[in-house]
This record gives structure tokens, sequence and C-alpha cells, in this order.
């Protein structure tokens, strides 16, 4: 239940920054979700290396399970252990907000590292390019902590929640990263009514789930297909007739932004696109907040379509 | 023609403007609208606004006779439940455009998203591009008029209406069909494109109901009156109600339809207890003169309350399952004794709207009678998403019941076995939900208290929702409610019992700090003032009573209230049937009724130790059974049944 955003820069934002760009889309559609933010922000900062972000503020400590969970310190000490034991050369390293951010230098198996991570924290982000960064409140909020608006950036997605069936807590928030690979994220409004069915499919090949929540699937079902070297429009396209219920999602990489919609059409999406940006919004109203005062060309795709873009630079 | 700056003021503040001055007759242009929702919504006078730019959802929604241009796009909702007056978009429009429209004239240059037209009832919906999914889903009357290509599905369940197609028609939807189209049909088509400016010289396709499944092939008919007790029996195995049903569904070949509630043994208000001896209960003098019993209704966001003068309201029941004359019995019969009454589906009548002085207006799916001007002179306004007796559907009306009268009321054919629309055209989830209930703030200008009727289902997050929405309270139905028609299985064995309900809804409301704020209204089988008690100690802060109300005012519980011949005259729309029921005198009989249960209250709530039905709480009571333990999370004691039994020999 909730209102997603998505923009791409074609040739490298210039002026309005990624950053900036989503905070104002995601403000203009609040209404459809006050409880939580995130931002799936691109930008290439840190070629070569990876960027990883944790949730450390949990009720209950970052590492149940594991038995050192007394608090932010020592689930910090954790990460930084399982990072080293995993051979990855910490270069970078900050506490902000409700999550600890990483910069390491590693070379190994990402997806064994990813799983064996989640063991020890909650990863919500990794990647070269990819950061995300979200929590309770709105946009502005998550902006004070996490300074969105100064990332200059390629690309990126946004999400505005309304918790439902699940409770209001950072890691409940979009956007979602696919458990195990990098640099991809998604945003999602709608209902995966064949979860379960889906997940089991991937648990029974070796893929591992950190939530219950349906975007993640999606993410990881996405992931799967682009490292089998499927291409990203052609994996949008087979999900249209894989997952089941109503959707609208959006899905970004390092290069490519795409959309898909179900069937019934029952979630809203708007798009805009001109030679400098491509932005796809919830509803227009968040389109228009990038425009003020301008009469937007904008498209409503189609029951069951799909569509990528990439980065021209 | 006056100047609103939508980059300067609010959206609100814009709405006040534009209906001030549409009253004084101004034209109104609104700038840098940007595409945000409810411009113009309730406009009810006959001006022309011109938005220039995009709008958002709802543009012109709940509007009447006022002439609407846009510049550019608008988002879902165009036009939403529109009477008189035109809209022109040059853009193109988001899903539902035209969605319940009774009557205006929308045109829109460019194309239009899926659903165009659902429920619409008359007027005419004109899209110069192609159309989406769905045009024309469940439409109940009027024209759409596609110049482009019709997308999948037109006409899906369409009960009447004409719907024209231009270019390719992609595919029909369910029971929809092709037919021959009449020269004056096409000669009406190019006035009406002349009128708009539109130059298009094409031929058309018309597409039209089938008729496959507007009605039931065998009806279900009265065959032997079983009195409830019986039919309710002690055992679930060879009663005589499954006798019934075994018969029925041998002749009519399909599941039944019938009225009533549920007829299983479910735990129940009367299987809890007060703990405390209530045996002096009504000794100490008037208990009604010594108890605070008033209580206001729906006040959290600053709209005007409803006042009660006990926490009793009438549930939603429809003109439509009961007669004209029982629909104003029981409006008399709540301003007697000083409560709200409800409309349930199907419109307000003068005589109901006359006979209530509260009365709450229902909005369901099928926006059956639904309108701007019923909106305005309401007390509350309610959206149904469900209904304890049978979550999940839509209101049930058997061919019997809908006559003319009645069908021109919810601006459908007359003589069809109508099933409205289970859910709402433009509420997929509580996102679209918010923005709905934002509409009708903004149409009734902030001051009627907006209300969510929820069938028990899934309460939890239900009533998250309820609260996160803006909601100004709930009425939560629990599956011991009745209704005029459902499903036989349905009733029976779909829903969450009452008990429940109203337990996991005040835990839900504690988990988001909404308790004592986000007012809950309890029914479900709530038949005396030692239930409604219950129901306030559970955490409730009124209690709505319907079937106790019916049977008050003359209901024999003979189970029949689908078939349309109620002999008493209730649960009928047939003069004859209905000549029989005395309103004056049945509103003295429930009005009676209901001091009895305003007594009830205050002698219990008196022998409780209160001043105040507000101080009632959980510890007062314990369960009587293990089944309203689980349930309630009350401590079990069975030790007090005898107790209970002895409480309602004395003030049953």
């Amino acid at each position: 239940m909730c209102g997603i955003a998505g923009v791409m820069f074609k040739h490298g934002s210039t002026g309005l920054g990624t950053g900036q760009a989503l905070i104002d889309m995601l403000d203009g559609c609040q209404h459809r979700g006050p409880d939580s933010t995130g931002f799936a922000l691109y930008e290439d900062v840190e070629p070569g290396k990876l960027r990883l972000r944790f949730l450390v503020e949990e009720e209950n400590g970052a590492s149940d399970g594991v038995g050192h969970n007394s608090g932010v310190e020592a689930a910090i000490a954790d990460i930084r252990t399982t990072l080293e034991d995993h051979g990855a050369e910490i270069v970078e390293d900050e506490h902000v907000g409700n999550s600890y951010r990483v910069v390491v230098r590693f070379s190994g198996d990402v997806q064994k590292l990813t799983y064996d991570m989640e063991h020890a924290a909650t990863l919500i982000s990794i990647g070269e390019s990819l950061d995300i960064r979200k929590d309770v409140g709105g946009a502005h909020d998550v902006d004070d902590v996490f300074h969105v608006r100064e990332v200059q950036g390629t690309h990126g997605l946004g999400h505005v929640r309304l918790a439902t069936e699940s409770e209001v807590k950072p890691e409940a928030a979009h956007p979602f990263w696919a458990t195990g690979f990098t640099d991809i994220a998604i945003v999602h409004n709608g209902q995966i009514t064949n979860y379960w069915k889906m997940r089991r499919r991937l648990e029974r090949r070796g893929f591992e789930f950190h939530t219950d929540n349906d975007s993640e699937l999606i993410a990881v079902y996405l992931a799967d297909k682009l490292a089998n070297e499927v291409p990203l429009e052609d994996a949008l396209k087979t999900s249209i007739d894989d997952l089941d219920g109503t959707f609208s999602f959006l899905v970004s990489t390092k290069d490519e932004i795409g959309y898909a919609k179900d069937h019934l059409a029952a979630k809203p999406m708007i798009m805009y696109e001109n030679d400098d940006l491509i932005a796809i919004a919830s509803e227009e109203v968040s389109l228009n907040r990038l425009f003020p005062g301008r009469a937007l060309d904008t498209r409503e795709p189609p029951p069951g379509s799909y569509g990528t873009w990439s980065r021209l630079t | 023609m006056v100047q609103i700056d939508l980059g300067q003021v609010s959206v609100r503040d814009a709405n006040e403007q534009i209906r001030k001055w549409g009253a004084e007759g101004e034209d109104i242009e609104v700038l840098n609208p940007d595409a945000r929702h409810h411009i113009g919504v309730g406009l009810i006078h006959p001006v022309r606004v011109h938005i220039k730019g995009s709008a958002g959802y709802f543009c012109a929604g709940l509007a009447d006779q006022a002439r609407f241009e846009i510049d550019n796009n608008v988002g879902w909702g165009l036009g939403d439940n529109m009477y008189a007056g035109t809209v022109t978009v040059r853009g193109n429009a988001g899903a539902i455009a035209g969605v319940a429209i009774r009557g205006a004239e929308i045109v829109v240059h460019g194309n239009v998203g899926s659903r165009a037209g659902q429920v619409m009832k008359a007027g005419t919906l004109c899209c110069v591009g192609n159309a989406n999914f769905m045009a024309g889903y469940m439409m109940y009357g009027g024209r759409i008029i596609i110049l482009g290509e019709s997308g999948e599905r037109v006409g899906e369940d369409m009960a009447a209406g004409d719907i024209f197609v231009g270019g390719a028609v992609r595919s029909l939807g369910s029971d929809a069909q092709l037919t021959d189209i009449e020269e004056t049909e096409v000669d009406d088509i190019r006035a009406f494109l002349d009128r708009h400016e539109i130059a298009y010289k094409g031929g058309f396709q018309k597409i039209v109901n089938a008729g496959k499944r507007l009605r039931y092939a065998t009806s279900e008919q009265q065959v032997r009156s079983i009195p409830f007790f019986t039919f309710s029996g002690t055992s679930d195995y060879w009663n005589p109600k499954v006798q019934e049903d075994v018969y029925i569904k041998s002749q009519i070949g399909r599941y039944r339809v019938r009225g009533y509630g549920g007829a299983r043994t479910l735990p129940h208000l009367s299987d809890l207890a007060f703990k405390r001896d209530l045996s002096s209960a009504g000794t100490a003098g008037d208990p009604v003169a010594a108890v605070e019993m008033y209580t206001e209704i729906g006040g959290l966001n600053g709209a005007r309350p409803l006042k009660l003068s006990m926490p009793v309201m009438i549930a939603p029941m429809s003109y439509g399952a009961l007669s004209r004359s029982t629909k104003q019995a029981v409006g008399m019969a709540s301003s007697m004794a000083g409560i709200a009454e409800n409309t349930g589906e199907g419109g307000m009548s003068d005589a109901q709207r006359g006979a209530a002085e509260q009365l709450v207006f229902q909005c369901l799916g099928g926006r059956l009678g639904w309108n701007i001007h019923d909106m305005n002179r309401a007390d509350g306004l309610e959206i149904y998403i469900s209904q304890g007796a049978k979550p999940g559907f839509g209101g049930q009306l058997m061919a019997k019941k809908v006559t003319k009268e009645l069908a021109t009321i919810r601006g459908i054919p007359e003589g069809i076995d109508l099933r409205s629309p289970s859910r709402h055209p433009d509420i997929l989830g509580a996102d679209d939900l918010v923005i709905k209930v934002e509409e009708f703030r903004e149409a009734t200008g902030y001051c009627i208290p907006v209300s969510v009727k929820l069938g028990a289902g899934r309460v939890r997050d239900d009533i998250k929702i309820a609260y996160k929405d803006g909601f100004d309270f709930v009425e939560l139905d629990g599956m011991q409610g009745s209704t005029g028609a459902g499903g036989a299985e349905v009733m029976e064995h779909v829903g969450v019992p009452t008990l429940a309900a109203i337990t996991q809804a005040m835990a839900a409301l504690g988990e988001v700090e909404g308790l004592g704020k986000m007012e809950v209204v309890l029914m479900g089988g709530v038949r005396d003032g030692i239930d409604a008690v219950k129901g306030l100690c559970l955490g409730a802060n009124a209690v709505a009573m319907g079937t106790a109300v019916i049977i008050a005012g003359g209901c024999i519980a003979c189970m029949q209230c689908h078939v349309g011949q109620c002999v008493t005259g209730i649960a009928t729309q047939d003069p004859q049937h209905e000549r029989r029921y005395n309103p004056v005198a049945e509103a003295r009989n429930i009005h009676r009724y209901l001091e009895g249960v305003r007594w009830q209250i205050a002698a219990l709530t008196q022998a409780l130790g209160y001043g105040s039905t507000t101080q009632l709480c959980r510890d007062d009571l314990v369960a009587l059974t293990r089944d309203a333990a689980e349930m309630t999370g009350l401590p079990y004691a069975p030790e007090y049944r005898e107790r209970e039994l002895a409480l309602r020999g004395r003030v049953g």
C-alpha cells in the first residue's frame, strides 16, 4: 500500500540531483504512505569497491540468534569481524541514523558473503553504485538523517509506505535489494498473491529470503534472471506472467531502470520522458513536482506492460 | 471570472473558494494545478471551471451542473458520481474516468485508462482516443462512445447501457455482445460529437448486455416457515434448516440466497458474564437519571459529531431490503430515542431524511443512490467496505424487490437480481482509500464525519488502515450480524465472530496508539442493553442494533427477507404487503424497545458502580466458555453462569 517513484537522468544529472528529485516526487505522494520512506540511490563514487549498508538499531539488537546482541556497538563489531573473515578490506565506515555504512574492497563470492552477512546483521543494501537509505517517517524526515538531497547520482528509486499487514519498522520499508545480488533494487506497490509458491520455487534452487515481504521476492526473481544473463526487459516480461496479483513495480540496476504492471492494472503508474530524463511515479502529481506549473505530456502504461531505459553515458 | 492559483493556496482553500464563487455564479480559472487531487469536487452550481494544466484524482468529482474544462491530463476517477454538467479534458484521463456518473457529459480528447465508466448509470462518456481494459465494467446505464480502440473486455458484466466503438473492438467482456445499431442512435452520436466539436466521420459498433447473468435461472421461493429457534436448532447435522437447505437446492440447482443471519452457534456476548454481583441492578431509584450516557461519535478530526443520548445507534439497513414504511418507522424511532439512523445501501429518501434527526449516509461500491446533495444533508458519511454477515460480498437484492421506484433511485434496470459490486471502483488498497476519504471531506467542507463499515475479517490490519487513513469512526460488524439477502454458506461459515472482532480491534488500535481516539461502533448480534454493556466493556464506544430493532418493529423472524413477500410488510417492496405495516405504531414499538435498552444500560452501569458508560471496562467481565475466553482473553470462569442467567431473568 504505497506510492512509488523512479528517475533516471539519461546523460547523468545536471542541476537537479537524483536525491532531490526523489524527495520532491515522494513528498508529492506522501499521502499514499505516511509510515516510512526509502530511497535507492545510484552514483558512481566508489568504482571497484562495494558499498554495504546495515540496519543496526533494531529493538533486540542487530544480531539475534548469534548471541552478540548487546546493542549497536556490538552489532557493528560483528559486522566488521564477519566482513574481515570473508577477506573484505574495510576502506571506510560510518554509523548514521539507524544504519551502519561500510565501503569495502572485495573480490570473492558476493552471494556467499551476503548470505553470511545476513546471519550476522540486517543488510539492506549492497552494490558498487547502489545505496539504499530508508527509515520510518516522511521523505523529509529520512532526508534530514541521511542527507539524500546531497546525492547527485545517476538514477534511483523511491517509495512511501503505509504499513498494512506488517509492522512499521525500517526493515519493512522499501526499497528492497535482491538478497545475494549487488546493485539491484526494487520498489513495489501492490500484492503478489502467489508469493509462497514462487518463494519456495526459488528457495529450492538455493536462494535465501530475509523478509516475508513480497517485494523482496520480485527483486530476487529478477536478479536470478539477470545473473543468468537474461536481459532486464525479458525478465520483466516473464515476471508479468509468473507473478500473480495486482502490482506496479520499478526495478533498477547499475545502468538500467525498468517497470512492470500486472494485467489488471489495479495499481496506478504514470510516466514522463524527455531527452534528459525518464520519471515514473504512482501519480502525476509527483511528476509535476519536478516541473511546477507545466502541463506534462505524460503516459500511463497499459495493463500487462513493461519497459526499460538505459543510461546513455 | 476569478482566478485561483494552486501555487499559492491549498486545494482545500481553493475548493472552498470555488464553491463560494460558484454560488455567486462566477466562472473560475485554476492556475498551476500541477495534477493536484480533488479540484472542484462537490461543486453544484452551473459555472465554468477552467483548469489550466493537469488535474489529479477525482477532478470534478461529486459535482452537479458545473462545466469543467481541463487543458491537460487528469488522474483517476474523473467526474466521479457527477450528475448534470459537462467535463472536457484535452489530454488523457487515468483509470475509471466517468465512474458512477448519473447524467453528465464527459469528453476526453486523449486516451482513457482502465475501467472507464465503471458502474455509470446515465449520461455520456466519450473517449476520442483509445480506451483501456474493461471500459463499461458493471455499467448500469448511459452511453460510452469510444472513437479509437475499445481495449480488452469491453462491457465486462454491464447490466444495461450502450457502448459504441469507432475503432477495433479488442475483445468483449463477460455477458456483453455486439448488436445492430439504429440510425437514430448514430444521429444522436453525431449530434453529440458536433456539439463538442469533434470531427469523426467513421462508423460504430454497438455493444450491449447479453442478458445471460442478470437473473438467476430459478428463483428461490418460500416453502415453509421455520421459527428461528428451530431453524438454528441444537444440532449442526440434521436440523430443520439443513433439511430445508437440501430441499431448496434440489429445486434451484445452485447455492441459496436467503435473509437473516447465520444459524450456527458461535461464541457471543451471552458467553460473557459480569464479575460483580448485579442483583441490585435497577433498585436504586431511576438509573437513567443517575447515569451519564450521552455519547458523541465522529469528532476526531474536527467534524460535527453524532450526538447520541445513549451509546447506541441503528445499524445500516437499506431501503430496498426494507420497505419505505419500515425505514420511516426506524427513522422516527431513532429520533424519539435521540440516536442516529443509517441509510444502508441504496440512497436516501426524503421520508427517511425527514423521519431521522440524525442520519448516516452509506456509500457502497455500486454507488446506488449515492449523490452530493444527500451527502450534504447527511449527519455522517460511511464508506462500506464489507459486512459482518457476508464479508467480501456486496449487497444482494432479488428481482422481486427491484421495483421501478427502487430501480429509479438506485439508477439501475428494473427487475434484475441485483448483486451489487463487492468492491469500490476507486478503493483497491489503503493508499487509494485515503484519497477517497479526502474526496468526501473536500466535497462536503470537512464538517461531516466520515466512517468506515468493516465486516470483521482481517480486523487487526483493517482497523489500523482505518485509523491511518483518517476515518472519524469505524462501524465494526461481526459475523452474527444479519442481512436482507446473502449466500447461506457465506453467512454460516465466513466471517469473524463479534467477540473476536472487538477484541482484535482494540488490540490493534493500541498498537498504533489510536485507542481512545478513533471511535469504534460495534455491531453484529447486539440484542439488548445487556449485550450493549458488554460490548462497551470490551472497548466499543457505542453499539449498533439492526435485527433487534426490526423485531421490535414487527418482524416475525421467518428468515424469508430475500423473497420479497414479507407478510409483515417489512422486507418487501410490494405495496400489497407493505400496506400491512403501520409505521407510526411500529415506530412507537421500536422506541419503547430502545427505551428498555436505555434502562438496561443505565441500570447495569450503575450497579457496576459507575456514573458514566465511559467508565465500563474489560475488568468487569469474565468468560463463561473456553471459546469465549480464547477469543476475548478474559478469564475463564464458568461458575458465573448462574449469576448471568439470574441477571437476564431480572433485567432482561
